[in-house]
């Protein structure tokens, strides 16, 4: 369970948003809405531990994470833009937080298959990430932050600037994975659409802060 | 690939005529004779010479140390120009700049002043000159590909469990390698062929194959030795910008443009601490040389005085040596912006045309030293016989200048999209008027930039000029040369003062490159 209590963040000197509050339970899928600039992405950020906040706490499964770093937290962040690492390939993409907590090569080579085979790209294996469609890329960034089994997955707009077809696939595609895996989840989007049909629950930013 | 608006206008190709010919014929003729006279077995001999292959190995270790020192003082302050934002960081950055840009004998004086006695003519000072020469160089090329790196992709290896040092070595050090290995071979290969400094602060003791070149040719008498080192070193050179060119080909599929900056404000005390005490030790190192040249030239006999600037001043020899170097630096500006726009203006009007930039860039191959020799070995008989010729030594300088100034202006002309020249031409402008209304008003600041470039080679250039000068047409570094080697505290301290000079037009020249460079175009944004 993810338990955001009255955080408060900063945006050049002032409050972006105020004594925000947010429950997410084990396993729920949790879509937040919200217009632009309205601070979606630095919430995300701040759950990730890659902002610093003005004030508030931050639990999970009632452990206070709310000081410790990024790399520490177990919290996975798919990007709006992917950030794969262009020095790696799909699989090295995939694998690299079990090379980082240096997991038995083995291992890796089979957990990575499998990633691979839930975003049914394992025919990309070994290919350079500068040859990716834009959805093939959607779907190793999810699948690189899956395999590294957090705790809480945060989206950041996963689907932002695909065409209609592609969004309704991975949309689908995306809904089904997530649910099968009982994955908690903070779905980050300003398509209300595409909200209600991943999320068990649909919030607006706005309504949670003061 | 669809041609060019330019491309269309057969009088395209003659941009290419103009660089073609002069590479071809003061650096493939000349190249190609030393490559002829020195391919003989009896000159060859030389190599076998204990004397010459320890200064080749000489040569080759403090060249090795001296990259290496000079990246590891070069890295943590690309660390501090990537990641932080801060007030003065364009000052320190051109201050850091300026020892990459001064004359190298005014370097090698700067050291004989902060070292004690007892470290001249040391290996030790030569490392330590050329650390000092190449760490600016070093920081600048590191630190801008490092803030090309998307912040994000850090973050992103963070949420996936890497550590700060994790985040470092398997993500950043990663996509800087290649551009790490590019500055550690351009800054071996600048001290390899390192002469000015070398000249002055290694003495006989310390020779290095670009000094071991000088003095075969013009003190012993074997020209055929002295080539046979040239050829020695253009292979050398010729491998490392083989290497050079090779990680500059990878290193493109690893370039991250963005929008978001990584460079963030300092807010935690440790990190205040560790970048103001980078930022002081860079400047710091930066600085004590210049200083000293200025304080020595304000001494004499242990006093303070401006007598050695009055004497500089007033003395007719060291003036008409002012004005020859300002003279031959105007010639260099005009052969050298001239040549590099008709070749940088051929590679981005016609695709065809790449061959351009490989021949431009023979002169790197070749040391400032080797191109003299192989204008005075080449140009000896009749009707070629301009060694003596005053034309010779700006040709040298614009020769030296070129790869730079074509490099000032190729990124800033290939980023002009054609589609602007198209719009340009629709609206009724002739090819002539859209070259004027478009190209040129967007390139004039890489051309002011290229011609400082090429005014600070000239005015800075030693190697060549030791070849080519003749007694009554002295340039500033041969002068400096010549006093800095007489013994006298006047003659000295005149010396410091000219090198004063030098190295205020450096600073000059410095802040002239960073105010008109631009990485962006301005059509990129149209």
């Amino acid at each position: 369970m993810l338990e955001i209590k009255n955080i408060t963040v900063n945006y050049e000197s002032r409050p972006l948003f105020t004594n925000l509050s947010l429950t997410i339970q084990r396993g729920e899928i949790v879509a937040l809405t919200g217009p632009s600039g309205s601070g979606k992405t630095t919430l995300l950020r701040c759950i990730a531990g890659l902002e610093v906040m003005a004030a508030g706490t931050i639990l999970l499964n009632n452990n206070d994470i709310t000081n410790r770093p990024a790399h520490k937290r177990q919290i996975g962040l798919v990007f709006q833009d992917n950030q794969l690492f262009p020095h790696l390939n799909v699989s090295q993409n995939v694998g690299y937080s079990l090379k980082i907590q240096q997991v038995a090569k083995q291992t890796i080579v089979t957990k990575v298959s499998e990633a691979l085979d839930l975003v049914g790209l394992s025919h990309l294996a070994d290919r350079s990430i500068t040859n990716l469609s834009g959805g093939e890329a959607k779907r190793i960034a999810v699948a690189r932050a899956l395999v590294a089994e957090p705790e809480v997955l945060l989206l950041d707009e996963p689907l932002n600037g695909l065409d209609s077809e592609l969004h309704s696939r991975l949309l689908e595609d995306l809904r089904a994975l997530l649910t099968a895996r009982g994955t908690t989840t903070l779905h980050v989007t300003h398509d209300h659409a595409e909200a209600a049909t991943i999320a068990h629950r649909v919030l607006d930013l706005r309504q949670l802060f003061s | 690939m669809p041609a060019t608006l330019f491309q269309q206008n057969r009088g395209i190709k003659l941009l290419a005529v103009l660089p073609t010919v002069f590479v071809f014929a003061f650096v493939v003729v000349p190249v190609g004779n030393i490559l002829f006279t020195s391919l003989k077995f009896e000159s060859l001999k030389i190599l076998k010479s204990e004397t010459i292959l320890n200064v080749v190995w000489f040569t080759t270790w403090q060249a090795i140390i001296s990259t290496i020192a000079s990246l590891v003082i070069a890295l943590p302050i690309a660390a501090v120009i990537a990641n932080f934002k801060f007030r003065s960081q364009r000052l320190i950055i051109s201050l850091i700049s300026v020892p990459f840009i001064l004359p190298s004998i005014v370097v090698g004086a700067a050291f004989l002043q902060v070292l004690p006695n007892s470290f001249h003519r040391t290996a030790f000072a030569l490392i330590l000159a050329h650390t000092y020469f190449n760490f600016g160089f070093a920081a600048r090329i590191i630190g801008a590909r490092w803030l090309q790196i998307h912040p994000h992709l850090d973050d992103a290896a963070r949420t996936l469990g890497a550590s700060p040092r994790q985040v470092f070595t398997s993500i950043t050090l990663k996509l800087l390698g290649k551009v790490i290995l590019n500055s550690a071979l351009v800054v071996f290969t600048l001290c390899f062929t390192s002469y000015g400094v070398v000249r002055i602060l290694g003495g006989p003791s310390r020779s290095t194959i670009e000094t071991e070149i000088y003095f075969r040719a013009m003190q012993l008498g074997d020209v055929s030795g002295a080539l046979v080192l040239s050829l020695l070193q253009i292979c050398v050179i010729s491998i490392a910008f083989l290497l050079i060119s090779s990680t500059r080909r990878t290193n493109r599929l690893q370039i991250i443009n963005t929008t978001i900056s990584r460079q963030r404000l300092i807010n935690k005390t440790s990190q205040k601490l560790a970048v103001s005490t980078i930022c002081l030790m860079s400047i710091a190192f930066a600085l004590v040389p210049i200083l000293a040249i200025f304080r020595k030239s304000l001494i004499s006999n242990s006093r303070l005085s401006t007598n050695a600037w009055r004497e500089v001043l007033s003395n007719t020899r060291v003036l008409n040596s002012l004005i020859t170097s300002l003279g031959y630096a105007v010639v260099t500006i005009l052969i050298a912006t001239t040549i590099a726009l008709l070749a940088a203006s051929s590679l981005a009007y016609n695709k065809n045309f790449r061959f351009i930039s490989a021949l431009t860039s023979l002169p790197i191959l070749v040391s400032a030293v080797s191109i003299g020799l192989g204008i005075i070995v080449t140009f000896d008989t009749q009707p070629f016989n301009w060694r003596g010729s005053q034309m010779m030594l700006p040709i040298a300088h614009a020769l030296v200048a070129l790869p730079l100034a074509i490099r000032a202006i190729t990124p800033v002309l290939n980023d002009i999209p054609d589609s602007l020249r198209q719009a340009s031409s629709v609206l009724g402008a002739t090819n002539w008027q859209v070259w004027r209304t478009i190209d040129f008003k967007i390139v004039r600041r890489a051309i002011i930039v290229a011609a400082a470039i090429s005014a600070a080679v000239s005015l800075g250039e030693f190697g060549a000029s030791s070849f080519l000068v003749r007694r009554n047409s002295e340039t500033l570094p041969v002068t400096i040369s010549r006093l800095l080697s007489r013994p006298g505290d006047i003659l000295q301290s005149q010396g410091y003062a000219l090198a004063s000079l030098l190295i205020i037009f450096s600073i000059i020249v410095i802040f002239v490159i960073d105010k008109f460079s631009t990485t962006e175009s301005t059509n990129s944004r149209a």
